[in-house]
């Protein structure tokens, strides 16, 4: 748990080996002509690793090996061609990919994939089809919760768990703990409404 | 949210049915029907644009070794090596290409988040893994930020677009002059983005040499040739796959630089490839709403009548394409003023191309002019609903040309007596609960009615359905929807029983979906396309539901199919016929012949905490008058969307600019505020009803982009009746408060 | 990312003893797989320890009026916690104001307090001048960058990038302790040491060797009823804090008998602001007494012209915070 800043110091000592070239960089670098390196440390980086890992996914057992950096959302959306589950920020601001890990709502963008070894992952997917919608999916197409839609695998996701968290007591803690989900079209009020009316059926 | 509180509210006089979206199920179950998830043939490879990290410059260097080298990279494409790109003319000049510049067209670097570099990979890791280590080197010149920074260049609008008129309508200085009451005021509005949920991204594969592109897109047909034109194929070889849009506002219009570096990728590797924009880098990629100054003397006399309306618009616009939204002929157009002069310039620097967003003239310009209502209304100390009221007009007062329907005092009624207007004293700081500052504000809305050719085929069949094709979109609008309930009122049929394709180039040519325009446009095609069907049944036109149904039963064919188009008074076939070419033309507002605008009133409480100052919106009413509603349900979630944006832009939203840099810092959707749910509280929608047998075949107004304008002033408003304070720069942050 | 590799150790003993230069623990990853998306961080070696020991540092546990928890505790069970909530309600609300449900859910109230400062100058590696990311490199925000969100308290000339947090305000007023499991075994430092001011280095954020681990926070005397956590923001949910304040109180009559204040938002470490906390103690608990702690409070700020607002922000927040915390049943 410990977020410290690798070792910067070797960062720019490295930076120094080589010249020619100015650092690179996510975007590449903001770099005056005067040259300063951007060398790869040439003591043994990391190579890819790849790992075997068994996912119980919407009930289903898979088995797959996965670089260790993939999230799971990439693992869902790429490999297992699961792509209810959206890609809206990559960054943990959205919400647009939220999925349940053994119940609980989680960022599949923040989650790496072999972290959710052994976990049991529930996706939009999952959560009922279109001859079996779960009560929130019924919510969400009888309040028209939704515009563009590509929210709304997150919204449902979150809404249930809303639910199964005990913070659905009125349209206040609703709104509060639905706001880790952004709706651009915002159908704020109408995915309260819905979240209200699956409430009703989920706690029956 | 108040308890009776209706979502989906009921059909009323002048409506059709508040039936369900025809992809409802879809959506709420994770469905394949985005562009990113489409599937495609083979296994995909991956791309990651590198972006430039300064705005004004010049590559000098360009070192591809490491990231070749990272295991499962395919290519590193930079200026130095990217196949030859043909033309592609920009949206001014009858193209669609968001910037004039080419993508990697070469070292010069023009504006922060240039593309400068594509990598492409068997993995999305490996291609992010190999932008760390592509070594770009840049020479870097001093660039120009915005409004003030050094070299900025002013021009008038006219210099860049021949077709802008400044408006000299009667002597405004003059008016001004004689008037009992004046304001001068200066207002700023914000750069914003559009950041709709779906990222930019677009998958590209061919087939010999076909050309499939996945890619979420307002405008199939356009984005077909133009992405032809630039990669110097024939359009008949390129297919669009754009089934539903996660959301667009404007940003999915333009072509932007990824479709040709994704089908440039692919060609070369002979493979599907996958391109996402990432959000910051979405930022620089598809444009944004540019930062305007405006400057409004308005005037009234003893009676509260208006006098003479100066208003003048400064845009701030990239250095590369000048591009400008003007829009000063439409609020001209608004109330009954003597005399008008307007002037509107363009401020250019090295930034991205702005484009299209929401509602995008109207919504700094009607803003400023709402404002500046509501300042002249406490100026000439008359009730700001009452004001508006008293200097309504028939007429576009500048072109002198009828509106078609106008229902703004209705709307401005309607909003009054749901709010609770007349209990409202006109007293700054006059109204308090505890520690809470109350204050309540008003506006107009409006949005010029636009048209656009359209075609559709629909196909009746002998069972009893029927199926339309139209390259029109869905961009959570509910265009399938009400092209369907379209059909099944011309048909008699069930909408349900209709099947719609949209969003595939290879379909029927549609609209842009811009500008508000696809529901008048596309049902007005398709009930073409109906009439015909019906007339080759032999059905008068007062034919029965029961007489229709018969009718189909007994077809001798299986099938029966139609296709049918519409134009706008305005315009000819010929308009019909540009369509297949990617062209747009777009008619409305005030023409020649008519002034065609919805209109809308907002009503907006607030309340803002005396210590620390935070603004809350705890209720907003919207009433709003557009013609014939296709579908209340879809209409209804419209306006809610339009006046949270408004809220957003009255609050939250503003793009933060480097000065020095010319960078956008707050790129990415933690830092550029957008209204959460918890910021929303109660949102009460009107639809007043209103008819209008002369704007289009079934009487509707483009409502999309009416609810987001005029929110700002209304809560601008609303904040100085509670705190004696006015803001003219948006958005209002707490420190403006302090 | 850049490639790492990945370890889940069984035991706290076996993440510390195999830790190697280069690696870096991770628990919920909100802060660790974000960074290393943007290749701000670049470990060698990713140990998770979201799972040590099934549970066995998930934990919150009274004992009288101390109150101890598990590092691993997820953000969402310690704000959740009805007797939390109940006897020290600054510790719930520091919780369930930041981020947003699903991220609650994953982050660790361990990794949440070393979570990095959201300065865009920091998070986005094209720019050349960082002294955080990259000492020496010199300060963008500080040579005419945007500015509006960044400290003004605990600044440097070489930084002043602010702490993005809301849960270690609460902890630094409250005396909390931080246990550790290090190279050399367990042992323990204050809350208030925990974070260092961005002075030579601001890369340096904690004073936390690389291999250590925080196990717990405790705290001895965690009985304030009377206490909470204001936040203002630009908006009404899910936003990092303009400013902030925990604040408590004891009260022993109308006198003022201890005050605890914790200041966010403004300042580039967990603020505790003692000389206010001093000028209040013994006192009347008016509204007059807590604006002359205010400006004592924010009697060093330093600014820019975008975050000058912060300063009279900041005071109003915390008067506002402490009226309201002594409105509240003691």
């Amino acid at each position: 748990m410990a977020d410290r800043s690798p070792s910067f110091d070797q960062v720019s000592r490295r930076g120094l080996i080589k010249g020619g070239v100015a650092g690179a960089a996510v975007t590449s670098v903001q770099a005056k002509a005067q040259v300063r390196g951007g060398a790869e440390n040439t003591a043994a980086e990391p190579t890819v690793q790849r790992v075997p890992i068994t996912l119980d996914i919407n009930g289903q057992h898979r088995e797959l090996t996965v670089d260790t950096r993939s999230t799971l959302l990439d693992v869902l959306r790429h490999d297992l061609e699961l792509t209810g589950s959206k890609k809206g920020c990559d960054h943990g601001q959205c919400g647009a990919c939220t999925v349940h890990l053994d119940g609980t709502r989680t960022l599949s963008c923040l989650t790496l994939a072999v972290q959710a070894e052994g976990k049991a992952v529930t996706t939009i997917e999952g959560l009922g089809s279109p001859d079996n919608l779960h009560p929130m999916q019924r919510a969400f197409v009888d309040n028209d919760a939704f515009q563009c839609g590509y929210c709304t695998p997150g919204q449902i996701m979150s809404g249930v768990a809303c639910i199964t968290e005990g913070h659905a007591g009125s349209d206040a803690e609703i709104r509060e703990y639905m706001s880790g989900n952004l709706c651009r079209c915002a159908a704020y009020p109408n995915i309260v409404a819905a979240v209200k009316q699956a409430r009703g059926e989920m706690e029956g | 949210m108040a308890q009776d509180y209706t979502p989906v509210p009921a059909a009323k006089e002048n409506m059709g049915q508040p039936i369900a979206r025809y992809e409802a199920l879809q959506k709420v179950t994770g469905a394949k029907i985005y562009a990113d998830d489409l599937p495609v043939p083979g296994r995909p490879a991956y791309a990651w644009m590198v972006t430039s990290g300064i705005a004004k410059g010049r590559i000098t260097s360009i070192d591809d070794s490491a990231a070749l080298a990272v295991p499962g990279v395919q290519m590193v494409m930079t200026h130095e090596n990217r196949p030859p790109l043909g033309d592609a003319k920009t949206f001014s000049s009858g193209g669609l290409a968001i910037t004039e510049l080419a993508p990697l067209a070469g070292p010069e670097v023009h504006h922060d988040g240039q593309p400068v570099a594509l990598i492409v990979a068997d993995t999305f890791e490996a291609a992010r893994e190999a932008s760390f280590k592509l070594k770009i080197a840049y020479t870097e010149d001093t660039p120009t930020a915005t409004f003030g920074s050094p070299g900025a260049t002013q021009k008038n609008l006219k210099e860049v677009n021949p077709s802008f008129e400044p408006i000299r309508f009667n002597d405004a200085g003059a008016a001004l002059a004689g008037s009992a009451h004046t304001i001068d005021s200066e207002y700023y509005t914000p750069i914003q983005h559009h950041n709709a949920i779906e990222l930019f991204s677009t998958t590209a594969y061919w087939d010999g040499p076909r050309l499939v592109l996945h890619e979420p897109s307002q405008f199939v047909w356009g984005l077909k040739n133009a992405a032809a034109e630039q990669l110097q194929t024939d359009s008949e070889t390129v297919r669009i796959k754009s089934p539903f849009v996660g959301g667009a506002f404007g940003s999915k219009a333009a072509m932007t630089h990824r479709t040709a570096l994704a089908a440039m990728a692919s060609k070369q590797l002979g493979r599907p490839v996958k391109l996402v924009a990432m959000r910051d880098q979405g930022f620089t990629h598809s444009g944004h709403r540019q930062e305007t100054r405006q400057r409004v003397r308005l005037g009234c006399d003893a009676s509260g009548k208006l006098t003479g309306y100066d208003h003048t618009q400064w845009e701030f616009t990239a250095r590369t394409t000048p591009y400008s939204n003007g829009g000063l002929e439409k609020t001209a157009a608004m109330y009954d003023f003597k005399a008008v002069k307007s002037d509107n310039y363009v401020v250019q620097g090295d930034r991205n191309v702005p484009t299209f967003m929401r509602s995008p003239a109207e919504v700094p310009t009607v803003y400023a002019l709402e404002a500046a209502m509501n300042e002249l209304a406490a100026e000439a100390g008359i009730d700001p609903v009452e004001f508006r009221k008293m200097n309504d007009t028939r007429v576009d007062p500048v072109k002198g040309v009828p509106y078609t329907s106008r229902s703004l005092n209705q709307c401005l009624d309607a909003a009054a007596e749901r709010f609770g207007w007349s209990r409202r004293n006109p007293q700054p700081r006059s109204m308090r609960q505890g520690e809470w500052l109350i204050g309540w504000g008003c506006s107009m809305a409006m949005y010029p009615t636009q048209m656009s050719p359209s075609t559709a085929r629909v196909t009746l069949k002998r069972n009893g359905t029927a199926s339309i094709e139209v390259a029109a979109h869905d961009v959570g609008t509910g265009c399938y929807t009400i092209a369907a309930q379209a059909a099944g009122e011309r048909l008699g049929i069930d909408p349900t029983r209709i099947s719609v394709q949209m969003g595939d180039s290879r379909l029927p040519p549609g609209p842009v979906s811009g500008g508000s325009i696809s529901t008048a446009s596309v049902t007005s095609a398709v009930a073409n396309a109906c009439d015909r069907l019906n007339e080759r049944l032999g059905l008068p036109a007062d034919a029965t539901a029961d007489q229709r149904r018969a009718a189909i039963a007994a077809m001798s064919m299986p099938e029966l199919d139609a296709t049918g188009s519409w134009f706008p008074a305005e315009l000819d076939q010929k308009a019909v016929d540009a369509l297949y070419e990617g062209g747009v033309r777009i008619v409305g507002g005030s023409t020649d012949k008519r002034a065609m605008y919805a209109f809308g009133a907002e009503m907006v409480e607030v309340r803002i905490n005396e210590r620390t100052r935070e603004v809350r919106v705890p209720r907003i009413v919207g009433a709003f008058a557009a013609g014939h509603i296709m579908n209340p349900r879809t209409a209804h979630s419209q306006y809610l969307g339009g006046l949270i944006w408004g809220i957003g832009s009255a609050l939250h939203e503003s793009t933060e600019i480097d000065h020095k840099r010319a960078r956008y810092t707050n790129d990415n959707i933690a830092e550029y505020l957008i209204p959460v749910n918890a910021d929303i509280g109660e949102v009460d929608i009107i639809m007043v009803p209103e008819v209008d047998d002369e704007i289009n075949v079934l009487g509707v107004k483009g409502i999309g982009e009416l609810a987001n304008v005029g929110t700002p002033a209304a809560i601008t408003d609303a904040i100085w009746h509670a705190t004696g304070i006015r803001i003219r720069d948006l958005p209002v942050r707490i420190e403006k408060l302090l | 990312m850049r490639p790492f590799h990945y370890d889940k150790p069984a035991t706290a003993t076996d993440a510390v003893t195999n830790f190697r230069p280069g690696a870096q623990y991770f628990a919920g990853g909100t802060t660790m797989v974000d960074l290393m998306k943007l290749d701000v961080m670049k470990p060698a070696r990713l140990i998770d320890i979201s799972g040590l020991e099934k549970g066995r540092y998930d934990f919150i546990k009274w004992s009288g009026k101390s109150l101890r928890i598990g590092a691993l505790t997820p953000m969402t069970k310690l704000a959740d916690d009805d007797k939390v909530r109940a006897r020290v309600p600054m510790l719930s609300d520091a919780l369930w104001l930041a981020a947003s449900p699903q991220i609650r859910n994953m982050a660790r109230i361990g990794g949440n307090v070393l979570q990095r400062t959201r300065c865009p100058y920091f998070r986005d590696t094209s720019y050349e001048q960082c002294n955080k990311r990259k000492p020496g490199s010199g300060c963008a925000a500080l040579d005419g960058g945007v500015t509006r969100h960044h400290a003004v308290l605990g600044t440097s000339d070489k930084c002043i990038a602010t702490y993005p947090g809301d849960f270690a305000q609460a902890l630094v007023a409250l005396d909390a302790v931080v246990e550790i499991l290090g190279e050399d075994g367990p042992r323990s430092l204050r809350f208030a040491d925990l974070h260092v001011l961005p002075e030579a280095r601001p890369d340096r954020e904690t004073t936390l060797a690389p291999s250590d681990l925080i196990i717990a926070f405790s705290i001895e005397d965690a009985d304030f009823p009377r206490s909470k956590y204001l936040k203002i923001r630009d908006r009404e949910s899910y936003a990092y804090a303009l400013a902030s304040t925990a604040s408590a109180l004891r009260m022993d009559g109308n006198t003022i008998a201890d005050v605890r204040l914790g200041l966010g938002g403004v300042a580039t470490t967990p603020w505790r602001a003692r000389e206010a906390e001093a000028a209040l103690r013994g006192g009347p608990a008016t509204e007059a007494q807590f604006a002359r702690a205010a400006d004592i409070a924010f009697a060093g700020a330093s600014t820019t012209d975008e975050n000058a607002f912060k300063v009279e922000l900041g005071k109003r927040t915390m008067v506002r915070s402490l009226l309201e915390t002594a409105r509240m049943e003691g």
